[in-house]
């Protein structure tokens, strides 16, 4: 059984102009420790597969056909499959930080509810016990302090830790996790690239991981999909992808990426630029 | 909440009230000012108002002498200030006793009806709000939308008469005025929070709207939070602030008389009084309700900005609110 089965997905948005397909037809699988990527432009549907299978779409996109299984339980049908699904069997790590937490409430309040959802049973103490365990598994320091940090106090680095011990606190086996590094400085990125591959290589989590940047992709992935326009154009084994993309798209997107070459300052050679 | 006053301890929020409260000395000083020149500077004389039919100017001469208004402007203001200091607001023309105490004596009718209406409203616009922010875009939100836009249109006299009629004169069930009997005060709570309740509604609905679409309810609702948590701890937690500040601006406008509606049902309260005052040119009365009602006015405001930092950790007093 796959951790995550998703055969056919088709997804369309309603607009005032009309209905517009935003996912054509996606066909996946995700299994135990392994990372799987959807990688596409902005506007490609990349998040929206994603959302559709969590069953978080807004108002204006809707399921309209294919199948998609958690676990083995088909999370399209009735509601109630979901909920049960969420915050036990899948987590989400969102793409902004900074917009993803109660602003309100303490960290430590939404961390101690997060482990209370999972188990119920468990007491207030015992569950501040975890959180502060959780936020030393990811790495914060003085984890009992910032306990009780609003969302506001903490950075964007910061603040993904949380949301990360949090997605760990559910023990779910699949974890979705959209764009998590693109509202990041590039030099917070790399630390939360790493701790997710530790919770994974920990844990044995499958992550169905959400991105347009070819590095983290490549750096993440088993396998990847690359998506334009509602539809995989190419997918399999990471590496084969980024050395021998077979797709114009692809190879478009390959060639996107700035190269460092060998650099020639005019000031120092004289010459004009 | 978790942390309630440890929020506003310390010597940040001592200096903040102690600022506050002197701006409300200033604010209601600079009232007052406006009010007393505003009262001089109308055309009319008082002295008609008290004098006999076809007064002689002897008649009326008096009468200026006995109320101070033969006086300079100037010299009247200073009388009046240093009459103030010593906690004497003039004794009203009509009524020949201390205004401060005609006023007194009308305010806790306000202050009854003031907090009848705010409560009413409360316990009804906030769960209807916050049902139509939840069932947004259906039939039923449809009815209560068109409902609330129609409270909002009518005039509280008219919505006032409609009550006297329906409930007072046909139907019998309350007296038609006046505040004999708590059951009175059924009809003017009634006739003020209909208009309340749709203002205050609204403007729960449209916020809950807006944080019902934050991120943080979708990420919040894949860790699996019910339903009724993301209503209540998400979105309306952090609805709370423009709803909490609206209810207290129509708190303190009540408490300054709700003028048609105590008119209407003949409410003994400050709003029927000060048009009485204005009516009669009764000049000293009309200054101590001024003074009373934007004193309490100004009090209303402070105590909502002082729940600011427990309705939101992101609010420092003394700093812009977000």
């Amino acid at each position: 059984m796959n951790l995550l089965k998703v055969n056919d997905l088709r997804v369309d948005l309603m607009t005032t102009g009309g209905i517009v397909e935003a996912v054509r037809g996606v066909s996946f699988h995700i299994d135990r420790g392994e990372t799987v990527t959807i990688i596409g432009e902005s506007g490609s549907g990349k998040s929206t597969t994603a959302m559709a299978i969590l069953r978080l779409l807004p108002d204006d996109l809707a399921v309209r056909a294919g199948e998609a299984q958690i676990a083995g339980q088909d999370v399209l049908g009735p509601r109630t499959v979901i909920n049960k699904l969420r915050g036990r069997e899948v987590a989400l790590i969102p793409q902004d930080p900074m917009t993803a937490l109660n602003p309100v409430f303490t960290i430590g309040r939404q961390m101690v509810e997060a482990i209370r959802i999972k188990d119920r049973k468990l007491g207030r103490a015992a569950a501040q016990k975890r959180a502060i365990e959780l936020m030393d598994a990811v790495h914060i320091r003085n984890p009992e302090q910032q306990l009780k940090a609003y969302p506001h106090q903490l950075s964007g680095g910061m603040l993904q830790r949380v949301l990360i011990a949090m997605a760990v606190s559910t023990d779910a086996d699949l974890i979705v996790a959209d764009e998590p590094t693109l509202a990041l400085d590039v030099t917070v990125q790399a630390g939360i690239l790493d701790l997710l591959l530790e919770m994974q290589e920990r844990r044995g989590v499958g992550i169905l991981l959400i991105t347009h940047d070819l590095g983290v992709a490549r750096l993440m992935s088993d396998r990847v999909y690359v998506m334009n326009r509602g539809e995989f154009v190419e997918g399999g084994d990471v590496i084969e992808i980024v050395e021998r993309p077979e797709q114009a798209y692809t190879q478009r997107l390959l060639a996107a990426i700035p190269e460092l070459g060998p650099w020639e300052d005019p000031a120092l050679t004289g010459g004009a630029a | 909440m978790t942390c309630g006053p440890s929020r506003w301890s310390g010597p940040d929020t001592v200096s903040y009230v102690l600022k506050r409260l002197g701006q409300t000395v200033l604010t209601a000083f600079l009232t007052i000012l406006t009010v007393f020149v505003l009262l001089r500077l109308a055309p009319g004389d008082p002295a008609y108002n008290y004098a006999p039919p076809n007064p002689s100017t002897e008649q009326l001469e008096a009468i200026r002498k006995q109320f101070g208004l033969d006086q300079p402007l100037l010299q009247q203001f200073w009388t009046f200030l240093s009459n103030l200091f010593h906690g004497d607001v003039g004794t009203s023309f009509q009524f020949k006793q201390p205004a401060l105490q005609v006023v007194m004596d009308r305010l806790p009718y306000t202050i009854t009806l003031a907090i009848a209406a705010i409560v009413v409203t409360t316990i009804i616009a906030v769960p209807l709000g916050v049902w139509m922010a939840r069932r947004n875009n259906t039939a039923p939100e449809l009815g209560a939308n068109i409902a609330t836009i129609a409270g909002q249109s009518m005039p509280d006299f008219w919505i006032g008469f409609v009550l006297l009629i329906i409930f007072a004169v046909n139907l019998s069930w309350f007296q038609p005025s006046g505040f004999a009997t708590w059951g009175e005060l059924v009809l003017p709570t009634a006739t003020i929070a209909i208009l309340q309740i749709a203002l205050i509604s609204r403007l729960v609905r449209r916020e809950m709207v807006a944080n019902l679409a934050a991120p943080y309810i979708t990420v919040a609702r894949s860790r699996g939070v019910p339903e009724r948590d993301l209503t209540w701890k998400y979105a309306f937690a952090n609805s709370a602030i423009p709803v909490v500040t609206a209810l207290g601006t129509r708190f303190a406008a009540m408490l300054n008389g709700v003028v048609i509606v105590e008119v209407v049902f003949k409410w003994p309260g400050v709003g029927a009084l000060v048009v009485d005052a204005l009516q009669r040119r009764d000049f000293p009365l009309i200054q101590a309700t001024v003074l009373v009602t934007v004193i309490l006015a100004l009090v209303v405001q402070l105590a909502v900005d002082l729940v600011y930092p427990i309705l939101d950790p992101r609010v420092r007093l003394g700093e812009a609110s977000s």
